[in-house]
């Protein structure tokens, strides 16, 4: 079953700027006719360079945003129609970038219940939503803490907890690591691939880092509000001169593999991690 | 319940007081501060310190953190006194100078008053040294959802203060940080009168405004993604019962008060001071 399916979904806005001579308005086509469609249980990244249109996409999964033209379909539910704004926001969730700016209450447990407590479940269940939230994030213990004493990672984690609370069928991850240091963002990873493999969740991942989104199972290249690129990581990344023009990095290894090609050297242009590329070098050695 | 408070100045202990019902304890502290306002003398004043000190005892809560409220304040007190005992016009003219004139009724009504407000300031102290700061909002809220038919928003209110709370470390954070920054680049802060010191912190206080509201901004969505729509069908994890205690606290309050009513006809019929 499809999750996701945008049809020609287009974005519009006015920009108005200020200068000497007075305003100017200029109109601006975030997102350009965008036709994608995502399955249910699938885990997705989205890249982009910044003012792609990515983030604009991401707001229109969750009906923070209606398209001006084209629909867009979360979970079947259309999101130009105004009485399922409420069902469309349940069964998507999302994670944006500042862990800081998107925890309301003074206290973990609290700001988990939030998001159950304005959909109107009965306290028992709140409850007992709450500690599975908290125990699938790893943070049970961190119950009756003040977020403000986290690091990061678990302020982010924490956010996730409050949105699994909801029981979403699916995610939207704006830059979720893009304000992490380096032991935040591999926490934030595993939570986010764990919650995809074993609790069949929708991932929807927005994000510059390549090793990222490398481990996603598709990945969409959005440029200018068009998608440009789609494919299976191994598909879309060895094409590295066409993702370079888009104003994107390729992963390491992918772009080591293509320079040496440049070389001369024979080598598989699918390489994305780091064992992959290790296994290809050892075969090279035995064959030379 | 012992939770991780960065500021007010909740004493996490674990007392009978403590783990009253915080909607109770706020209608004790009004009730107390309205009352207080009918005592006029002495021996009402020694009642009403017993009866604060048996509460204080109950809450183990040491005097110390009591006090430390009435430091605050002490100018106010100070000024209190000295308007009271040189402005009040009686008959038992102790001295005389210029304007001032000091009488034995200048005087009685300064302590009078000065008693009074230390008293009001250790009642309050008593709520929010026993209440966490989440628990006094539920308790605003609930107290105020009557009047919302008069256009109070309840739940308004209390979601500011939630927010409020919530953001003060983090903007206590940034403060830090942008002053070290300006620091780096040579900005002064110590030095200078008042008025300079005042100016160099212009320049701490715009990037502060300006990330405050991209902050709200932010959250604003955060909050809508997660299906918030003001206090409609909203439900509560914490839903707030009276307990036994709490009708023992109501039945001591209502005792409390006919105390005082007996007092203050007995005291004017035989005009104890």
């Amino acid at each position: 079953m499809e999750m996701i399916k945008a049809d020609n979904l287009s974005y519009e806005y006015i920009k108005i700027t200020e200068t000497e001579k007075g305003t100017k308005q200029e109109n601006i086509l975030a997102l350009n006719h965008v036709n994608l469609s995502i399955e249910q249980g699938s885990f997705v990244a989205v890249l982009g360079h910044n003012g792609s249109g990515k983030s604009t996409f991401a707001k229109h999964i969750n009906a923070l945003v209606r398209p001006t033209e084209g629909v867009l379909w979360v979970n079947g539910y259309d999101t130009k129609n105004e009485e399922l704004i409420w069902d469309i926001r349940q069964s998507a969730g999302m994670v944006f970038q500042n862990p800081d700016n998107q925890l309301v209450a003074t206290v973990v447990e609290e700001d988990i219940a939030f998001g159950p407590e304005n959909m109107g479940v009965p306290s028992e269940e709140i409850r007992k939503r709450v500690d599975e939230a908290l125990q699938s994030v790893g943070m049970l213990e961190y119950k009756e803490h003040s977020p403000s004493k986290l690091s990061g990672g678990q302020k982010q984690r924490i956010a996730i907890a409050g949105v699994l609370a909801m029981k979403p069928k699916c995610i939207v991850f704006d830059e979720p690591t893009a304000m992490l240091d380096p032991v935040g963002r591999k926490d934030v990873m595993e939570t986010i691939l764990r919650l995809n493999k074993q609790e069949g969740m929708t991932i929807i991942l927005i994000t510059h880092y390549m090793d990222e989104a490398v481990q996603a199972e598709k990945v969409f290249i959005i440029d200018d509000g068009n998608i440009v690129l789609e494919g299976t990581p191994k598909q879309v990344f060895p094409q590295v001169e066409t993702l370079k023009s888009y104003g994107l990095d390729v992963p390491q290894v992918t772009e080591t593999a293509y320079e040496l090609k440049k070389m001369g050297i024979e080598i598989s242009q699918d390489i994305l991690t780091i064992e992959e590329m290790v296994g290809a070098i050892c075969q090279l050695k035995s064959t030379i | 319940m012992i939770r991780d408070i960065t500021i007010g100045q909740y004493y996490p202990v674990n007392s009978p007081i403590h783990r009253m019902d915080a909607r109770v304890k706020l209608i004790i502290t009004f009730l107390f501060i309205v009352t207080l306002f009918t005592v006029n003398t002495f021996l009402g004043y020694l009642f009403v310190v017993l009866c604060m000190a048996a509460v204080i005892k109950t809450s183990k809560v040491p005097l110390k953190f009591m006090l430390k409220g009435i430091k605050g304040i002490f100018i106010i007190i100070a000024f209190t006194a000295f308007i009271n005992v040189f402005m009040t016009r009686g008959e038992n003219i102790l001295f005389e100078w210029g304007i001032f004139t000091v009488t034995t009724e200048g005087i009685l009504i300064a302590i009078k008053m000065c008693i009074r407000l230390v008293l009001l300031v250790i009642g309050s102290s008593i709520l929010t040294l026993t209440t966490t700061p989440i628990q006094l909002t539920d308790a605003i809220e609930y107290i105020l959802r009557p009047f919302k038919k008069i256009g109070v928003p309840a739940h308004e209110i209390a979601m500011m203060m939630t927010i409020a709370l919530r953001f003060i470390p983090t903007l206590l954070d940034e403060t830090d940080k942008i002053m070290k920054a300006q620091q780096a680049r040579g900005a002064d802060f110590d030095s200078g009168n008042l008025l300079q010191r005042a100016k160099s912190l212009i320049p701490i206080l715009v990037p502060l405004f300006i990330s405050a509201f991209r902050r709200a901004d932010e959250l604003a969505m955060a909050m809508e993604a997660r299906c918030y729509h003001g206090d409609e069908n909203k439900t509560r994890m914490n839903v707030m019962v009276l307990k036994q205690s709490d009708y023992k606290a109501i039945v001591i309050l209502v005792a409390y008060c006919i105390a005082l009513i007996v007092l203050r006809f007995a005291t004017t019929r035989y005009f104890i001071i």
